[in-house]
Formats: structure tokens, sequence, C-alpha cells
């Protein structure tokens, strides 16, 4: 499956999806030593977000999010990609200091459609997901 | 967006690695929010210290600096962990002493000014009405909107920092006076002003954060003689449990001569709320994350305090002596130390056996090295610097007013409401 949308930040990224329905704070949510959210009663809680085309909606919280991404980028905890519904400032900026290809506005629902698990290549170049359902 | 030809020239990287890096950072940010192009800023406000940097942040400073990177625009930088002064004496371990040196480096070097400040528009960097700027903490956002009347975001480090660079940001959100109108009304005629502690306007501002959430309030039936302490005591509490980034004080803000104005016309508020006494006291439980009664550190400063708050807390001192067992901190900027000591007031709090602080703030500057030297429980008369202090470094916190904290200092036990 083939899905449209804008990209954020360029480049391409292939790998298993890891999909939360809630918004994500990478001061206080993300341990940059392990990429796991600890965010309590969030529906990653435990997870880790390292090596995954991250899908949620948007970023939440403090503006320092991005140099605790940036640190995470470096620790090799961080996500290969990111999709969102909607980009906020924190998430893009991240995006963009690290390099890591981000798309969003996507022409269907990328919670909907996207299943943890399921292998997403992106290609923020030409502005496109592909999405390749698990099992 | 749609770039001028400078901007496109900076994006091209025809002035160096640094303009292109900052270029790239304000376009996606810029696209992210929907901004259709960029406007030139006059002042930038740099918020980031070591406990957020790490070392990865350190570094990308240093990358960002090198081929000789350097602000367009006056740029001041809040608060860093210790005092630069007295370092040695407080037994600031060496490791965070030589990363500060990196930081210090690397700051000049983009040309910021290191004011290390959280009230730099005390010392500074003061712009007017209507000027367009990028402020990073929330606290001083919601100031400059608010009290100044200048217009900026709440922008993270990184945007802040390129737009210092690049001398633009992309134009949205509180830039544009048809997001400036108020949303929520907030009748404050019920409480009694006269009998208020600056603890209980930001116990308020807890408690009415949560209700406003991200609307933008409009306070009605204020006195217009509040203090600055109180008006910062509102102000950066409501930051912390809602996300607004102006707050229309009617008789205050200069965009808020009349509650009409601060709505923009007609008064359409989406709800309207009455603030209550209760409202007050149900707050203080809340903002206290502490149990233990033995205090280790009674410290004062979040947002840092100005020479009006040293001079209050060093008359409530004269005379006394902190407990043995506790230290007492009064976070403040260089300038504020030296008008203290030139005031006598460093003297008496010195005596008293507590000290003055500069450079770093109550909220969570000290508190990755502050374990190391026994420091657990911390009372803060500061509900921003609860906050902080308990969920981003983890200590011990008790909220009260600047009386209550000092006679803790004294007993060495917690003496405010539990």
């Amino acid at each position: 499956m083939r899905i449209k949308g804008k990209s954020v930040c360029g480049g391409m990224a292939e790998g298993d999806a890891l999909v939360s329905k809630m918004p994500i704070s990478f001061t206080g949510g993300v341990d940059p030593d392990t990429g796991r959210v600890r965010e309590p009663n969030h529906d990653l809680e435990g997870q880790s977000i390292a090596g995954k085309i991250l899908v949620f909606p948007a970023g939440k919280g403090s503006t320092t999010g991005s140099w605790q991404f940036y640190a995470t980028c470096k620790r090799g905890n961080a996500p290969k990609g990111i999709i969102n519904l909607k980009a906020e400032g924190v998430v893009a900026v991240s995006a963009i200091i690290t390099g890591t290809p981000m798309m969003h506005q996507l022409e269907n629902n990328p919670l909907e459609c996207i299943s943890t698990g399921d292998f997403v290549r992106i290609n923020a170049d030409e502005g496109y997901i592909e999405v390749e359902k698990k099992g | 967006m749609k770039l001028s030809q400078r901007e496109e020239d900076l994006l091209d990287g025809k002035q160096g690695p640094g303009a292109k890096k900052a270029m790239e950072i304000l376009v996606a940010y810029g696209e992210a929010c929907d901004a259709e192009r960029m406007i030139p800023i006059i002042s930038t406000h740099m918020a980031g210290n070591y406990s957020v940097l790490m070392d990865e942040g350190v570094e990308w400073l240093e990358e960002l600096a090198q081929g000789g990177t350097k602000v367009s625009v006056f740029t001041t930088k809040n608060p860093e962990q210790f005092d630069f002064d007295d370092a040695d004496e407080l037994k600031v371990p060496m490791f965070y002493q030589e990363v500060q040196k990196r930081i210090d480096r690397v700051l000049r070097s983009l040309g910021v000014t290191l004011t290390y400040s959280c009230h730099h528009y005390l010392v500074g960097n003061l712009p007017r009405l209507g000027d367009h700027i990028a402020w990073a903490s929330s606290g001083s956002q919601v100031y400059a909107n608010s009290v100044i009347g200048a217009r900026s975001n709440r922008d993270g480090d990184h945007v802040v920092l390129a737009a210092a660079i690049a001398g633009v940001i992309p134009e949205w959100g509180l830039h544009l006076t048809e997001n400036r109108k108020g949303q929520v009304l907030v009748d404050a005629g019920g409480l009694d002003f006269g009998s208020m502690t600056t603890a209980d306007f930001q116990a308020l501002g807890w408690s009415l954060g949560k209700v406003v959430a991200d609307k933008t309030p409009v306070f009605a039936n204020l006195p217009s003689d509040l203090t600055i302490q109180n008006i910062k005591g509102l102000l950066y509490t409501l930051t912390v449990t809602g996300s607004v980034g102006l707050v229309h004080l009617v008789g205050i803000t200069p965009e808020a001569k009349t509650v009409e104005a601060a709505f923009g016309g007609d008064v359409k508020p989406v709800f309207t709320i009455s603030a209550k006494p209760e409202n007050i006291e149900k707050a203080y439980k809340e903002i206290s994350s502490s149990r233990e009664t033995k205090v280790d550190l009674v410290i004062f400063g979040c947002p840092q305090c100005t020479v009006q708050e040293v001079q209050e807390i060093a008359e409530l001192l004269e005379g006394q002596k902190v407990n043995s067992e506790t230290r007492l901190w009064i976070c403040t900027s260089q300038w504020v130390k030296t008008l203290s000591k030139r005031m006598g007031l460093y003297e008496i709090i010195k005596k008293a056996g507590g000290r003055i602080v500069a450079d770093t703030g109550a909220a969570c500057g000290p508190y990755r090295y502050l374990p190391e030297l026994g420091v657990r429980v911390v009372a803060i008369n500061s509900a921003r610097g609860n906050y902080y202090a308990h969920n981003v470094t983890g200590m011990d916190t008790w909220f009260g007013s600047t009386q209550e904290l000092v006679r803790t200092a004294v007993s060495g036990r917690w003496e405010g409401r539990s």
C-alpha cells in the first residue's frame, strides 16, 4: 500500500513500525540511554523506539525535547523514521537536526492504516510511504 | 513557504554552513506550523542548560559555531548550574565545572551575551510593544507577550538559535494579531488581593492553568498596582499546568486596556471562570511532592530573585541563624548579587548562614550535582521550581511562601502547609 503525504525532513528509511495513539514528549518521556518510553501510562511505556519507524499523532511537552532527541539519536537509540498525523515544532526540528526522514499529513490516517510490526518504507524525498502488513 | 532572495541564499549555504543549518531549521519549523513567510526579529533568548543539553547538545553547539557562525540579533542566555565565582567553595564537582567552561566558550564564540539569567528583561534584553522576538522558556515567553507586549511563540532553543543567526522567524501563532485575542474570561473580583502572598498568586496560577489549558485567558477585575513579583508568580505558574503563551491582565497588559480590547472587540469568551480563594488553598497541597519534614535545602528564585525579593528575605532573616543541617540559597543574577553586596544585604544573609548564589535558578540548574552533596529534600518558594525540580531531576520538594521558607531554614523542619 502506497500513501502520499508531505515531507518534513527528506531522506529514505525502512523498518518495523511502532505505532502510538498518544502524543510523545522527548524530554522526560523517552530515556536517551535506552530509547525506552518512560512516561507512566503512555501506550508505549516500556517499549523502545530505537530503530523503528515511529508513528504517532504529534509531539507534546517541553521545547527542550529537541535537545533530548538529539542525544537519543547520538546514543543510537532514535527511530529510523518518523510519521506524524500533523507535525508540530519540537518534533519537526528534532528530525531536521538529526536528518531523520519524517512525513506528515498523509492522504490516509497513518494511525489507522499502520499497525505495530508492519514493515514501512518512507521516501520523504518523493513524498510517500509504503506499508507491508505483517503476516 | 515563500522565501526572500536573502533567505534563499542563506538556505543555499552562500553565508556558510551555520547559516544554512539555521535556515533549514526555520523552514522545517515554518512549514510544520503552516507559516507563509519569515519576518525579522529583534531579540532572542536561549534557555537550555547542561541538564537538558547533555554532552551531545554541547557538541551540537560546537559544530554549529565552526566556521565562525554568529548570531545577528541580540541574544541572552538563561541560568546555568552554579555560581561561577563560588564554584569551588560550593563544592561543585570538577566535571560540571569543566563542561560549563565548554558551554561558556561556544556561546561566546556564537556571540551570545552570557547573562545566565531568567530576568534578562530586567538587565538589558528589553523589547517594546509589537516587537517580534524569539524567547525560549515558557515563563519568559508569557512575560514578553503579557507584560511587555512583544510577540513570541513557544520556541525551543534550536529555533531560537536559528532565528538569532538568520535574523528571521516563521510568521505564525502569536506573531499574528488575529491569534492574540482573548478566549476565556477569568473574573478575579472575588479574591482578597490585599492579603495574598506571592506564593498565593502562584497557587492561583497553578489551579487556573489546568482549567485554561491552551486557551488565551483574560483576567478582569485585577488591581492595577500588582507588584512585578506577583505578576510573575501568576504568569509563570499558568504555563506549568496550562500551555498558555499570552495572558491578558486587563489594565496591565499593553494590548488589554479594557476587557473589550483584550477580546479584540466582541467579548465572546469560550467559557468564564470565577477565581476563588478555595482554588489557592487546594493548589498548595498538589504542588508539594515531599512527605519528609527534615529539609536539606531552602532555595529561593524561580524565576531568579529580584533585588526586592532579596531585600525581603534579608529582612526576615536578620538576627537569626540558619539551622546547621540546612542550607539556604537565594538564586539570582550576577548584577542583583552585586547590588545586594552594595546594599549590605549580602552580609546580612551571610551572617545568618545563608548565601546568594548567582548564575543559577531554583528550577533544575543545581540538582544534577546537589544530590552528590547530600541534598535530597528541598523547599522552594516557587511552584514552577517544585514542578521541574521534582519531575526533571527527581528532588523531594515543598512549596510555601517566603516567610514559611525562612522559618523552615531556621528550624531545619518544614514549617509550611502539609
